[in-house]
């Protein structure tokens, strides 16, 4: 859930009134699979992850591939007490002024009939981690820690600090670039690149399987050509042009946010295997690496299957299949959803860098405590836990 | 939505007799090997699927111009117009920075009709460019803009939506041939509507924000602009793009642009990011970091030393200070 709860300021505030909206289309045919007038599979329309499934497998669900219809009702039943609470820390702290969002914001979907999208390894969780890609998250976690070192986060052993402590001397970290490209949200903000990827507008692109804020895909097909344009993250939408006429993936040194995508079709699935990633992304820690091999069947009027591999060898100890359901959504509800501009309105990103001068001038001048011992990276306690995840 | 499947199977039906057999001439894998050649028709209408780009200076100006020594200039060493230099923001860059000259694509006396107050408007945001123009922030192009950014854009036709998606800052349009109505709050890319009128596509966008640019030199509308767009494939890799623009909050009648949109032909095009969000992060953010990165010379290092006064209303930051 990298971008689940973007601080970005809501672009797109109408969107959750939308998201609420939301209906299936009803087709009026019925059949065999959908064919586009040229004969290719049609697997056109605005696309969503009707339900909510969590990525991995909760160890209390460890030999179920499926809930029982009694835990999905009472999954449902617990998250639905979650909607619209407005949970706060210690009125007055710097926490809860950072608690952006609550569940009056986001929004919980019904339970979805897995009990993890991932569907191989048959355990339902991410495939172990290479002790090189170990080494790699832990010099990350140790550098994040290190800013936090001299906070009340850690002071307070807060859950932010985990695997941490407090220390009061601020840490040498502070003025070395993090060990390799950051994505996420650190405690510093000298400049732009201090920013989370969310925070910037720069949400990661694939795989995506869908956020607290939404996540639709409409597609559109031509002869030869398919065009698929991502509505995720507040503002932050994307698009894919699939190169469908075999040619081969683009040379090494042209890296994308979005990778490179070709597809073909495999009798009525279109697969689509995607590399050239940018060492910019990255996803559960993989880069640049990253290789996805997904494969789209229009299973029915209104239901689209996805299932994607994914593999890193520098990473995971073997490659990972995830399975989604997406249900056709309707086109006059979702006319809104076009517009990816997110930077326009985000004064959360800039704001966070300013803030930073101030705290510093404020300290320069004796006005204020020592920016080391500011926590500007953590925030969303407002949000409540969700039983699912 | 039910009258939407009806009518493509209807279009199918009629499409059946005209071109299938086109079509099954030109498929070279129907649905297992082997990829598709591009047909000249989809649904027996002409097929503008492809990438495509124009070739013109008109997002540097609709209007004619004469070539320019840059963007942003100032007042050298005489006192004419003629004879401005390069202004800091863009010195480095040297002829790079210099704009190109164009006889324009405004249709006949090629002048915008602007009403009076709104010229000066048109002026004074050509004079503070570097401060309002939406493309240097990265803000999204707007139509026609996006149709003539020196970027490719690629157009996915199907029969009941047209998709074209621009490699500048991530944006896309459907253009609706089915029935959906406009959206309930104003875009940068308005709402798309098109119909065919014989082998012309026509496009009609509404619904658009008040903040897109026409170009560079500072041409703008308001939220009542309204386009009727005209496609007409003039050859299979040429496109003849004519837009009808009204907005009578600024414009005293409607008036036109026309120009060539050209297939990108090379055997390897496909469409690259260009996410200039990221790009545009020193220009919106530079001056909040810790360290600063534009600074002064420094013995003989060229360093950019750039005095930018934003005028009230055009800053960014003010909502900071509220």
């Amino acid at each position: 859930m990298r971008d689940r709860f973007s601080l970005l300021v809501a672009t797109l505030a109408m969107a959750t009134v939308v998201v609420g909206a939301m209906s299936v289309t009803q087709l009026s045919a019925q059949g065999p699979v959908l064919k586009t007038p040229w004969g290719e599979p049609d697997l056109q329309g605005i696309w969503t992850d009707e339900s909510d499934t969590p990525l991995q497998r909760s160890p209390r669900f460890a030999n179920q591939e499926f809930y029982t219809e009694a835990q999905r009702a009472e999954l449902d039943r617990d998250r639905a007490a979650l909607l619209r609470r407005d949970r706060r820390v210690e009125r007055g702290t710097e926490l809860d002024v950072a608690g952006a969002y609550n569940a009056v914001f986001t929004s919980q979907k019904r339970t979805g009939a897995r009990t993890s999208l991932i569907i191989d390894p048959p355990n339902g969780r991410i495939p172990a981690m290479t002790p090189e890609a170990q080494q790699r998250a832990a010099a990350d976690r140790d550098f994040r820690l290190a800013l936090l070192q001299s906070t009340d986060t850690c002071k307070n052993k807060s859950v932010a600090c985990a695997g941490g402590k407090y220390d009061p001397t601020p840490s040498p970290k502070r003025a070395e670039p993090p060990p390799r490209y950051n994505t996420v949200r650190i405690n510093r903000h000298d400049g732009p690149e201090d920013g989370a990827l969310p925070d910037r507008c720069l949400t990661l692109g694939l795989p995506e399987f869908g956020a607290a804020t939404g996540s639709f895909r409409r597609i559109v097909q031509t002869p030869g050509g398919i065009s698929i344009f991502y509505d995720v993250g507040q503002g932050q939408g994307w698009q894919r042009n699939i190169v469908m006429d075999g040619r081969p993936h683009l040379p090494a040194s042209v890296r994308q946010w979005y990778g490179d995508s070709r597809g073909r079709w495999e009798g009525d699935t279109l697969v689509i295997d995607v590399t050239n990633f940018s060492p910019k992304t990255d996803y559960q820690g993989s880069r640049e690496n990253l290789h996805l091999i997904e494969r789209w069947t229009r299973t029915g009027p209104n239901a689209l299957e996805y299932v994607v591999t994914i593999e890193d060898l520098t990473v995971w100890t073997r490659p990972w299949t995830v399975k989604q359901d997406f249900t056709r959504q309707s086109d006059q509800d979702n006319r809104l959803y076009n517009e990816p501009r997110c930077i326009e309105g985000n004064y959360g990103h800039p704001g966070l860098i300013r803030g930073a001068r101030m705290e510093e001038l404020a300290y320069a001048e004796g006005r204020g405590p020592h920016p080391a011992t500011k926590d500007n990276a953590t925030d969303f306690v407002g949000v409540e836990d969700d039983p699912l995840q | 939505m039910r009258d939407r499947f009806a009518l493509s199977m209807l279009t199918v039906a009629v499409a059946a007799a005209s071109v299938g057999a086109f079509i099954s001439a030109s498929i070279t894998g129907s649905s297992g090997q082997g990829p598709i050649a591009r047909p000249a028709t989809v649904a027996g209408k002409p097929n503008f699927s492809g990438i495509w780009q124009a070739n013109n200076e008109a997002n540097w100006d609709l209007q004619a111009h004469a070539a320019r020594p840059a963007a942003v200039t100032q007042e050298g060493v005489y006192p004419y117009d003629y004879a401005r230099v390069p202004a800091a923001p863009v010195l480095a860059l040297g002829a790079a920075g210099a704009v190109p000259g164009s006889l324009g694509v405004v249709q006949g006396d090629g002048q915008i009709p602007y009403k009076p107050e709104a010229l000066a408007k048109k002026k004074e945001n050509a004079d503070h460019w570097i401060d309002r123009d939406p493309e240097l922030k990265c803000y999204l192009p707007g139509i026609p803009r996006a149709m003539y950014m020196p970027h490719p854009f690629q157009i996915t036709q199907s029969t009941n939506k047209i998709h074209m998606a621009y490699s500048f800052s991530n944006t896309a349009r459907t253009i609706h041939l089915d029935k959906v109505e406009g959206p309930p709050d104003d875009a940068w890319m308005g709402h798309s509507v098109g119909r065919w009128e014989g082998d012309m596509l026509v496009v009609d966008v509404s619904h658009f924000n008040d903040r897109a640019w026409f170009d560079r030199a500072g041409n703008y509308h308001s939220d009542a602009l309204k386009l009727t767009e005209r496609f007409t494939l003039r050859s299979p890799d040429v496109i003849l793009y004519d837009v009808t623009i009204e907005d009578p909050n600024v414009f005293t009648r409607p008036w036109r642009i026309a120009m060539p949109i050209y297939r990108r032909v090379e055997p390897n095009m496909q469409l690259l990011e260009f996410r200039c969000n990221e790009f545009a992060e020193e220009f919106m953010y530079g001056h909040l970091r810790k360290q600063p990165l534009v600074k002064r010379w420094e013995g003989e290092t060229m360093t950019i030393d750039i005095t930018r006064k934003i005028p009230p209303g055009d800053q960014f930051y003010q909502w900071y200070s509220r």
